[in-house]
């Protein structure tokens, strides 16, 4: 009896097996796809906050320099949200990407950026700067 | 004031024609209509225009006195006076808000406010006259400092709710502000401290007993204690705060649902004003116009309101906005996609006597 069993017993696995095959090879070639996916997603997404972190940076020292170079050119209120723009720049966790305090961050320069620029009475955007409408239906 | 023993009926005055296309909204210039200074309206259009009517002391109709072109070169969605009514601000779809002073009847553009991505919905200033709030269909509410020289400081950019914002309204006396929006929410923003930092203080939404669908316009009562909203859910609701407490500092009592007023309106309700002798006007889709009052059956747990009267076909298309004077001839005006003004008087249906109010 037990010498029946056995003859058989490979073909009853037979189903076990080839699952068994089939996810042991779709698991390795997740991981390397997941893994190039997300360094792609991770590439793209630093870039564009860093770009973004950039520019506001380039801007707020344009206006210290020409808040220097003229005091009365920018008003005391608009002076005191370009120094809160500097200070969330400074303290940005740029190295910890995973801070959920990043994303908080952005919407605030991005709303004290768009207050300075009213102000002023200026626009400034590079190719790609994120708008609220690019959302909208 | 006693509603209850007479019938009451809204008499049409004049037609203003000009417009030539919708009429968005209306703006009664303080300070006129009393002491002899002929009552002031502006209206503004899609016709990309604003049209500024006066009442003629002879005759007592209105005529178009000014036409404030060629600066909006999209729709003319909402217009404001300054409480001086020296200022008036506009606001376009082209994404700017612009300032006119009026001297003597002419009327210069003398200051342009761009920040919004794109179409600016609605203009407000504040009870003093120093602070003016914009918002729009990119979500946001800002608030401006009037400066001398016609300057203007952006003091804030609010960013909170999740869709088009409707309306902003700042509260009659204090420095308060009010938004309402396609998202169904009020939002209410205070500063905290003087340090320009303006912030969400309470949103009134569906689990604050608030509206279900599009918020389009809201008003206050002549105390400032009552708050009125009308919305695409065919109700409209009565708010209420603890005004005392408001005004011994602390800025941040909480509005309560009072009351809700629905099987009125068979289609959205876009505009609604509470008159200073306490009449809601609401206009709607359905080219009705409607009064409501506080009613005399209203109990211990909360004000009733009932319907005063009803005024079917006041235009041939919806009606936009409703306005009433907030002076002393007691005039309402109306504004519709049929592109007239139309301005009203509340009397009495059995004579024909004016009301006394």
């Amino acid at each position: 009896m037990d010498c029946i069993e056995d003859i058989f017993e490979s073909s009853l696995k037979l189903e076990e097996t080839h699952f068994k095959d089939g996810y042991d090879e779709g698991h390795a070639d997740g991981l390397i796809s997941g893994k190039e996916e997300g360094r792609q997603v991770g590439l793209k997404t630093g870039f564009e906050i860093g770009e973004e972190l950039g520019f506001y940076r380039g801007c707020v020292d344009v206006w210290n320099s020409a808040a220097r170079v003229d005091p009365n050119f920018i008003s005391v209120r608009i002076q005191k949200t370009i120094k809160q723009m500097d200070e969330l720049l400074h303290s940005y966790p740029i190295l910890e990407p995973e801070k959920e305090s990043g994303s908080d961050m952005i919407d605030a320069l991005r709303l004290k950026f768009r207050a300075i620029c009213a102000s002023l009475n200026m626009k400034l955007e590079y190719n790609g700067y994120p708008k609220t409408s690019d959302v909208e239906f | 004031m006693n509603f209850a023993d007479e019938n009451f009926e809204l008499r049409e005055v004049q037609k203003l024609e000009g417009h030539t296309d919708r009429v968005w909204s209306l703006a009664w210039k303080p300070t006129t209509g009393v002491d002899g200074a002929p009552a002031v309206l502006a209206s503004c259009s899609g016709d990309k225009t604003v049209r500024i009517w006066e009442q003629s002391s002879a005759t007592g109709s209105f005529q178009c006195k000014a036409v404030l072109e060629d600066t909006h070169n999209r729709t003319v969605r909402s217009c404001a006076w300054s409480p001086s009514g020296k200022l008036l601000a506009t606001a376009s779809f082209d994404a700017t808000t612009a300032i006119w002073e009026d001297v003597g009847g002419d009327f210069t553009c003398v200051s342009t406010l761009e920040g919004h991505e794109n179409e600016v919905k609605s203009v407000s200033w504040n009870a003093s006259g120093s602070l003016l709030a914009t918002c729009g269909r990119d979500k946001s509410v800002w608030i401006w400092e009037v400066l001398p020289h016609n300057e203007f400081d952006c003091v804030s950019v609010l960013q909170g709710h999740t869709q088009d914002v409707k309306m902003v309204q700042w509260h009659p006396s204090m420095d308060i502000l009010f938004s309402c929006s396609y998202d169904n929410t009020i939002k209410v923003w205070a500063e905290d401290g003087g340090n320009d930092d303006w912030h969400c203080v309470q949103t009134l939404n569906e689990s604050s007993s608030g509206h279900t669908s599009t918020v389009w316009a809201l008003s206050f009562n002549a105390s400032g204690d009552k708050m009125v909203s009308c919305s695409d859910d065919l109700t409209i609701k009565i708010w209420g705060a603890d005004i005392m407490s408001m005004q011994s500092g602390d800025e941040n009592a909480p509005w309560t649902h009072l009351c809700t007023l629905s099987g009125y309106h068979d289609r959205t309700i876009f505009s609604v004003h509470w008159s200073r002798e306490g009449i809601i006007c609401t206009g709607a889709a359905d080219d009705a116009i409607r009064l409501f009052v506080e009613s005399e059956e209203s109990v211990a747990d909360g004000p009733m309101y009932k319907l005063l009267t009803k005024k079917e076909k006041a235009h041939d298309m919806d009606v936009n906005a409703v306005l009433w004077s907030s002076t002393g001839n007691k005039l309402l005006a109306s504004a519709s996609d049929d592109g007239t003004v139309k301005i009203w008087e509340l009397g009495s249906s059995s004579g024909q006597k004016k009301l006394q109010l």
